[in-house]
């Protein structure tokens, strides 16, 4: 049995135990740091991808179009303008054959902080999170909605609740609820701006008939209910105040002025085993030559979006690298600082028949370790970290992130981070290179 | 058979300096041969082990150690020869700490040719040779004398053929000095090694059957003694 060089190593790190943690923590953070970016990056997109899932347009009468994504899948405030009936009787003639489905949702009212979407029953049964799932083609590799718990509304005063929106109100199936008009961002405003206080639709009572799984979705915090429900009780709020002795509004005191959906989530028909139509383009530029609605393609408002947070993106990531260079001087330094305290060791080492070369490749393997722990330690801190933040986002609003570590950086912010500390291991090696043995080897004072 | 040190026309004098430091006109030792080296202090005695091991360059000259020019050989050639040929104890005994007294003795070996294999049994033997028999406790935790005895161990580990000591005994006291030197010879002779020690000790003067003065080495006629 023979000491080997990594023996020699190690015998150096642990003689400047604090020195070498604090190293490896400070490579640690810059590697978990750039890691997790890289990570919530990808899988943030993709969460906002699952959002808008299968459909190809949102028509609404938003003032933009990433307003209207915004608003209509990820309910950011309710829409502020309606497209009537009237409206939605003509787009359903002139588009509804060449679309898969053209489901009319509504939105204005929530519960317990948590948006109503109203809407139809082809909502569950053609819209999906997932966006390969074709409702048309059986054999399609897409999920449909999934119960946890009960089943999907088929009748008014019906409501089925997102996953995350029944575990933050506790909520079970059977249970009763009042929905309250307008969302809590509108009544957050509209509480300070005019001392308002929440208007509950109390004459009319929701049962929760059905609870979601999760789908990672914005989806997830949300609840849904049926278009003539929200008609009714908007009906109801109408007729009362033009009579107030009124009590009770049913289907038939309905008006085409009830009507109103806030926007239509649209999939044009695709082929089997396609999730694209070449027929896409031209009904979008037909929509959009009609001035009263706004028309969205989701997926593009969505890569739209991160192209503008994008640039922020990128200065975290500089933001990154720029600590994992700082990673890379501390390295240096605590060598560098080590060395001046280790030119006896050289010199001993020198006299005992190790060379100038081996000398050198002890200083910067041991350079290139402390990259190297540091990158096995930031990449557990990036898997932890990911993890919290992730938990947070879903805890906070809903939107389940899954972080995606892409094998390839990974390794290559790895390899970075051996490289960088190698480098830096550089100065210190130049310097017990140089020792000069005949000096050190001198009796202290 | 060739002699374990022999030094032709050596001269050492620092850049811009108008004399030499160092200089020997001719110097041989046996193989075996104990040498006591003297000379006032700042003579040039610890300049001349360092030159003797290839740790300096010498301005002129020839040394030879087992018959090799250690100066003709260059980078990690004559490192390993140093390593493989040259024993060298210090004042201060120059351990490795950290290290355990076994690991220390290892290191001389590490950078020999002598196989990996035996490397530990050799140096628990050579340890227990001279009276350390705790070869896993860190050095820092033995006491004076155990450092030195560990520092003899490690400079006889590869055989060499020639152990260059450099004032080994100058921190300690007469009674020690005395038994410590009486170490280092021994190891020596047990290895069939040549030793050339500096000390300013008149009293080691009669443990050593042969005495030179770095005064004296000046003038290569006199000394001339193969």
């Amino acid at each position: 049995m023979a000491i080997s060089d990594l023996t020699i190593i190690r015998r150096s790190l642990s003689a400047r135990l604090f020195s070498t943690v604090t190293t490896v923590i400070t490579v640690a953070v810059a590697v978990a740091l750039m890691l997790t970016l890289l990570s919530m990056r990808d899988s943030g997109k993709a969460a906002f991808e699952r959002g808008t899932g299968n459909m190809h347009l949102l028509i609404s009468r938003d003032s933009s179009s990433l307003v209207s994504v915004l608003n209509g899948v990820f309910y950011a405030d309710p829409p502020a303008r309606s497209i009537d009936a009237a409206k939605l009787g003509e787009l359903r003639n002139t588009y509804q054959p060449a679309f898969s489905y053209f489901i009319p949702t509504q939105q204005g009212d929530s519960y317990r902080g948590m948006p109503v979407l109203a809407t139809t029953e082809e909502f569950f049964s053609r819209f999906s999170p997932d966006p390969d799932f074709n409702p048309d083609d059986p054999e399609s590799d897409g999920e449909p909605w999934q119960l946890a718990d009960g089943e999907f509304f088929d009748a008014p005063f019906e409501v089925v609740f997102g996953s995350a929106a029944a575990k933050e109100t506790g909520v079970r199936v059977g249970d009763t609820i009042f929905v309250v008009h307008g969302t809590e961002v509108s009544r957050k405003a509209a509480d300070s701006a005019l001392q308002f206080s929440p208007h509950v639709h109390k004459d009319f009572e929701y049962r929760v008939v059905g609870i979601l799984e999760p789908t990672g979705s914005s989806h997830d915090r949300a609840l849904f209910t049926d278009l003539t429900s929200s008609w009714i009780i908007h009906a109801h709020d109408r007729r009362q105040a033009e009579d107030p002795t009124i009590t009770q509004t049913t289907v038939s005191d309905l008006t085409a002025a009830d009507a109103l959906v806030t926007g239509i989530y649209g999939r044009v028909a695709t082929r089997a085993g396609s999730s694209v139509s070449a027929a896409i383009p031209a009904i979008l530029s037909q929509l959009r030559a009609d001035q009263s609605i706004t028309v969205a393609q989701p997926k593009e408002e969505i890569d739209t979006l991160f192209e503008i947070v994008g640039s922020i993106d990128q200065i975290l990531i500089a933001m990154a690298a720029a600590v994992m260079v700082s990673s890379g001087i501390a390295i240096m330094l605590a060598l560098y600082n080590s060395m001046e305290q280790r030119r006896r060791q050289v010199a001993i080492l020198r006299v005992l028949g190790c060379s100038r070369g081996r000398v050198v490749a002890l200083v910067l393997t041991e350079s290139a370790l402390l990259g190297l722990f540091g990158a096995l330690v930031g990449l557990a801190g990036a898997f932890i970290g990911s993890q919290v933040v992730a938990s947070a986002l879903k805890a906070q609003v809903g939107l389940v992130v899954e972080p995606l570590f892409d094998p390839t950086l990974t390794l290559a912010v790895g390899a970075a981070a051996v490289l960088l500390g190698a480098s830096a291991g550089l100065a210190p090696a130049i310097l017990a290179y140089r020792t000069p043995v005949a000096r050190n080897l001198r009796p202290i004072g | 058979m060739a002699a374990a040190l022999d030094i032709t026309d050596l001269g050492f004098r620092y850049a811009g300096a108008a004399d030499d430091v160092v200089r020997v006109d001719r110097l041989s030792i046996h193989a075996g041969e104990h040498v006591l080296l003297s000379g006032a202090s700042g003579a040039g005695k610890s300049t001349l082990l360092q030159l003797i091991a290839g740790l300096m360059e010498p301005s002129r000259g020839v040394v030879r150690v087992d018959g090799t020019d250690v100066h003709g050989l260059h980078g990690a050639r004559r490192d390993l020869f140093r390593g493989s040929k040259i024993g060298m104890i210090f004042q201060t005994f120059n351990l490795l700490q950290g290290f355990s007294a076994a690991e220390n003795v290892m290191m001389a070996l590490k950078f020999s040719r002598v196989s990996k294999a035996s490397h530990r049994d050799r140096a628990v033997e050579l340890l227990a040779a001279v009276g350390v028999t705790t070869p896993d406790r860190e050095v820092t935790q033995l006491s004076v004398g155990q450092q030195q005895r560990v520092a003899v161990a490690r400079a006889a580990a590869t055989s060499p053929a020639i152990v260059l000591a450099d004032e080994p005994t100058a921190s300690l006291d007469p009674e020690t000095a005395d038994a410590s030197m009486a170490l280092i010879q021994d190891t020596c002779r047990s290895i069939g090694a040549a030793l050339v020690c500096t000390s300013h000790d008149p009293t080691m003067a009669d443990r050593f059957e042969r005495r030179e003065s770095l005064d004296d080495l000046r003038s290569a006629a006199q000394y001339q003694r193969v």
